[in-house]
């Protein structure tokens, strides 16, 4: 699949934008990563393919540049972006309420996705701040894979419908002249 | 397309400038040395990972990062090894036998695993890192584009690395502007996620709003206009080093076999 020379554009500055807002969560202290507010973007506006393959490289990249651990959730990013598109396909991107139900969606699928990794390839733990949520549950008897997907879901169920509402809230703000080179957006259109 | 010189350190990279070995040889040979490993820390267990990653930390140091190994490791590391001593260490009914020691029930296979865990992560990161200590991104894009990758690809993942340090600083310039006009941002958890909108909105509306006009001066350059780039000065390359990374590849199998077999 070819995509335009504004799509790659955007997928560019939408790699930039999930790094540098991820910093800005981390100035603020948010308990939240809100890394993926340029995925969803490209989602929304130029479809599943594009948005699959700025998750991808955001993570690979961000890999690249500082922090190694990062690539490793890849298909994460990669999930965020494929099902943001497929989202907005299907009009899910519309309204406000729809945008939080999408934001939902996404963080049950993210979850879905991150749990094994988390599990499997860091043993549950990522020494970030879930790591008190999951050592919690563990101490009220959950299983380690049970206690992994009940904190990172919790968080994702938040850091998601963040994340959506906000590429949402960026979407609807965008000029006209902007919007009208994206034909994907016209899913997203009230 | 125009990309960052090589020989500068850049603050958003781990990049470390050098003329060490490392640092000599072409990107394609370390990224293959680089899945190596990534496959080596999966299929080899803790005796076999940890002196994996003391090479990998040894190479970095002699490459002259080693300031930038040492703050890696520990941040990563450091909160990882608690996470997972209090999680399998204490919490996690781990079978096999347990011993009291300061008032912890601590469980042997539990710190077992602990120490393959970490032992698996210090082999992932310390390769990871002593490929993106010792290759500036702009020398990878060059042997990439050296081997023909598509010129759309090589745009999307070369434009974030150029755009990245000045988005960085716009960032912060957004921030101090903000911090002046009476912006809270060590106050409540409630002040803190106000300030966040007052950030994210005059940036990212910036960041779209010359999306069209990088795309007209791409396409008026006709970057996409032959399916290959032709690049100047690629990063050196050798029949040496194109048959060790053949050899690399194709002993990742046998890599995997062996792992099965010693565990």
């Amino acid at each position: 699949m070819k995509l335009d020379t504004k799509s790659l554009v955007l997928m560019a500055v939408a790699i930039v934008i999930n790094v540098v807002v991820g910093q800005i969560a981390v100035w603020i202290k948010l308990p939240l990563y809100v890394d993926a507010v340029g995925t969803v973007l490209v989602g929304i506006l130029a479809g599943p393919f594009a948005g699959a393959l700025t998750g991808l490289l955001t993570n690979l990249i961000w890999g690249l540049i500082s922090d190694p651990v990062a690539a490793a959730f890849f298909p994460v990013s990669l999930a965020i972006g494929l099902l943001a598109g497929l989202l907005a396909r299907a009009g899910w991107f519309k309204s406000i309420g729809m945008t939080i139900a999408a934001g939902v969606v996404i963080a049950i699928v993210s979850t879905i996705v991150a749990v094994p990794i988390i599990v499997y390839m860091f043993g549950g733990v990522t020494g970030a701040g879930t790591d008190f949520a999951t050592a919690y549950l563990l101490a009220v008897g959950q299983e380690l894979v049970q206690s992994v997907a009940i904190a990172n879901l919790v968080q994702n169920l938040a850091d998601k419908i963040l994340t959506c509402l906000i590429a949402w809230v960026i979407v609807k703000r965008l000029p006209l002249r902007f919007t009208s080179g994206f034909a994907f957006y016209g899913h997203s259109k009230a | 397309m125009a990309v960052a010189h090589p020989s500068g350190a850049d603050h958003a990279l781990l990049f470390v400038p050098g003329q060490s070995v490392m640092h000599r040889l072409n990107p394609l040979t370390k990224l293959t040395c680089v899945l190596w490993v990534a496959v080596a820390a999966f299929a080899l267990p803790p005796q076999g990972t940890i002196p994996l990653a003391l090479v990998a930390i040894a190479t970095g140091i002699f490459a002259g990062a080693g300031k930038v190994f040492a703050r890696r490791l520990i941040l990563t590391l450091v909160p990882l090894s608690l996470a997972l001593f209090v999680v399998h260490g204490i919490l996690v009914d781990h079978a096999g036998d347990r011993t009291v020691i300061l008032g912890l029930d601590l469980s042997h296979d539990g710190l077992a695993y602990m120490v393959r865990i970490l032992g698996r992560i210090a082999a992932l990161l310390s390769g990871s890192l002593l490929f993106v200590c010792t290759t500036h991104p702009a020398r990878l894009l060059k042997a990439l584009d050296a081997h023909r990758f598509p010129p759309g690809m090589a745009y999307v993942i070369a434009s974030p690395l150029l755009l990245l340090e000045p988005f960085t600083q716009r960032a912060r310039a957004i921030r101090e502007a903000q911090m002046a006009r009476g912006l809270n941002l060590e106050g409540s958890f409630l002040a803190r996620a106000k300030a966040f909108p007052a950030l994210l909105m005059p940036l990212v509306t910036l960041a779209l709003a010359d999306i069209d006009h990088r795309a007209q001066v791409l396409d008026g350059r006709g970057f996409r206009a032959m399916p290959h780039r032709t690049v100047l000065d690629a990063p050196r390359d050798s029949t040496a080093q194109r048959v060790a990374r053949w050899v690399i590849l194709i002993s990742i199998p046998f890599l995997i076999a062996g792992g099965i077999l010693w565990h």
